[in-house]
């Protein structure tokens, strides 16, 4: 019982210092999904994020080829989660996701990821769809501040460019599975010698 | 052992000798200044020439607004005695005056009881505020109001308002407490000493001329500081006059300390270390808002500082001349730190407003800056030698 004890107090032992990494934000949830294939253009981005959002300090983007910004709503914060309306239906492409949010102790948190419309069935009106994987982004005219429709000019599909990048969301989740091996390899070492002196 | 520690004490004696002969060259008139430290750039520094460097007190505009800030300030202000009225004010103001005067050409005051520390003027300014208490007691209409109430305010009685202002800048502080002592005498018999906010920047010669200043918290405050011919728009009005607002605004330290530098960066919109905007590379550079990162993020964070608190057009901007404050610590050792907020506007309503109003609605720096002070003053024009300030207001 007290070697239980004394296990799980080393175990402890190594957590706690791990901690304050949880006093940052992190996204926990994503919809549209990371990497998703979607048939149709989303009508919004849903972000859930790990903490209580603050309106003031949300951001949160959708651009498409090229950097070019799509329009969305301003985002409406319920809680831990930050929704955009997207304004005009996205075109078939590849489309990349930011979101800049401030955690509770003033920390800011970014990151991005990427997901693709393909809609077999694209609605009429649209201009004809561009495939040229070359296009290096530096070559694109430079992104208009303001919001505008995807649908205005031709189209580039497939993007040289980001992957998903999950940013702090990534190295922190790392750091806490790193964490929590070392703890139960302390642990366990623990236990050996103990039960090896024994 | 020993000889390695009499080595670096030596070394150090030498090094001493060489920024004293440095200093002795520079204000010998030289300009051959630059052996003794040949590693590092020489400044231009003068010792001597910084005690007695002197600032015009009379001319059509007061001095201390748009002149370079000298390193240490004293802003006093005071609450008016009942029953003084137009008439006193104008008996306190040629007073005040007179003594404003002779202790910013570097003569003691009228019965100055230490003459020998009014010789070191040392760049010595004394500005005249009136607040709105002061037109109420004169009967006048007043041309500045107190500012409306802020979300982010957590004011103290003690830190605002008030009926005069002096604002007494020098480099040295010495210079100041001795202005500070003869003009509150002067004010005494009209009104009590309703707070004292002491404050420094930068000491003479640590940077060059113009350069920048750091407030307590790492940043470069002043960078968009209007200049040259916009801020004779910024600042005067076409009487010589302005206004001036006062805030104290205290440094959440202890939170500051907890973020990275990044997370610094991001509040402020500016690099800690350049003061470069995030959207640039030099501290002058223009912001660009629009500039996107490779996600298609803003690089200059719609809720920074800087984005909220930018204004180009030059009758919109104002002076920004503030100074550091720095008390003692409590108990706990945790700082009472902030900055005196001071700025010069044409117009407060015009220029300040708007930009108070856009920091208070949105602003991340908010989370480590709290106004525990604020007041506002008229700062009516200067006088000729002849003259004295507010001659045209109460006289």
């Amino acid at each position: 019982m007290t070697r239980t004890l004394l296990a799980l107090a080393a175990v402890l032992l190594v957590l706690v210092p791990g901690a304050p990494a949880w006093a940052h934000n992190a996204l926990a949830e994503a919809s549209p999904a990371k990497n998703a294939t979607l048939k149709e253009s989303p009508r919004e981005v849903k972000l859930r994020f790990l903490q209580k959002l603050d309106p003031k300090y949300t951001t949160i983007t959708v651009s498409g080829a090229a950097k070019a910004t799509m329009g969305v709503s301003a985002p409406k914060v319920d809680g831990a989660t930050g929704v955009v309306t997207v304004q005009t239906p996205l075109a078939n492409g590849v489309y990349t996701v930011a979101y800049q949010v401030v955690s509770t102790d003033g920390h800011t948190v970014k990151g991005s990821y990427e997901f693709t419309v393909d809609d077999p069935a694209p609605a009429l009106g649209r201009g004809p769809v561009v495939d040229d994987p070359e296009a290096p982004e530096s070559l694109a005219p430079s992104p208009a501040p303001s919001s505008q429709a995807p649908s205005a000019g031709p189209e580039i599909t497939a993007v040289a460019g980001n992957r998903a990048k999950p940013d702090d969301t990534g190295s922190t989740i790392v750091g806490f599975v790193v964490g929590i091996v070392v703890a139960l390899a302390a642990g366990a070492a623990f236990l050996y010698i103990r039960r090896r002196k024994a | 052992m020993t000889v390695s520690r009499r080595i670096v004490l030596a070394g150090g004696a030498v090094a001493g000798l060489g920024t004293a002969a440095a200093v002795a060259g520079c204000s010998a008139g030289g300009a051959s200044g630059g052996r003794a430290g040949a590693a590092s750039a020489p400044v231009a520094v003068s010792g001597p020439g910084i005690g007695t460097a002197t600032v015009a007190f009379h001319g059509p505009r007061q001095a201390g607004v748009t002149t370079e800030p000298p390193a240490h300030a004293a802003f006093v202000s005071f609450t008016l005695a009942r029953g003084t009225d137009r008439k006193a004010l104008g008996r306190m103001m040629r007073l005040l005056t007179d003594d404003a005067a002779r202790l910013t050409r570097g003569e003691p005051a009228l019965g100055d009881t230490e003459a020998e520390l009014a010789v070191h003027p040392a760049a010595l300014t004394v500005t005249f505020g009136f607040g709105p208490g002061l037109y109420r007691a004169a009967g006048l209409p007043s041309p500045v109001a107190d500012l409306p109430a802020f979300t982010v305010d957590r004011l103290q009685d003690r830190w605002c308002g008030g009926d005069l202002l002096l604002q007494i800048c020098a480099d040295d502080p010495l210079t100041v407490t001795h202005a500070q002592r003869m003009l509150i005498k002067d004010a005494r018999p009209f009104g009590g000493v309703r707070w004292v906010q002491r404050g420094f920047r930068r000491s003479p010669g640590v940077h060059p001329a113009g350069f920048t200043q750091r407030n307590v918290l790492g940043q470069l405050d002043g960078t968009a500081n209007p200049r040259d011919a916009a801020m004779e728009t910024a600042v005067w009005n076409p009487d010589g006059g302005t206004t001036l607002v006062v805030r104290r605004i205290r440094a959440e330290i202890e939170t500051w300390d907890l973020l990275s530098v990044s997370d610094k960066e991001n509040a402020v919109g500016r690099r800690m270390t350049s003061g470069a905007p995030l959207s640039g590379t030099a501290e002058f550079d223009e912001p660009d808002f629009a500039k996107l990162d490779d996600t298609g993020l803003p690089l200059m964070p719609d809720f920074a500082h800087v984005t909220r608190a930018r204004m180009t057009d030059p009758r919109f901007k104002i002076l920004r001349r503030p100074y550091n404050y720095d008390e003692a610590p409590d108990a706990q050792g945790r700082p009472d730190s902030g900055l005196i907020f001071a700025s010069y506007q044409a117009d407060i309503e015009r220029q300040y407003l708007p930009i108070q109003r856009r920091l208070a609605e949105k602003d991340l720096l908010n989370e480590w800056t709290t106004p525990i002070g604020s007041s506002v003053f008229a700062i009516p024009p200067g006088c000729a030698q002849d003259g004295w300030i507010g001659e045209r207001v109460l006289g």
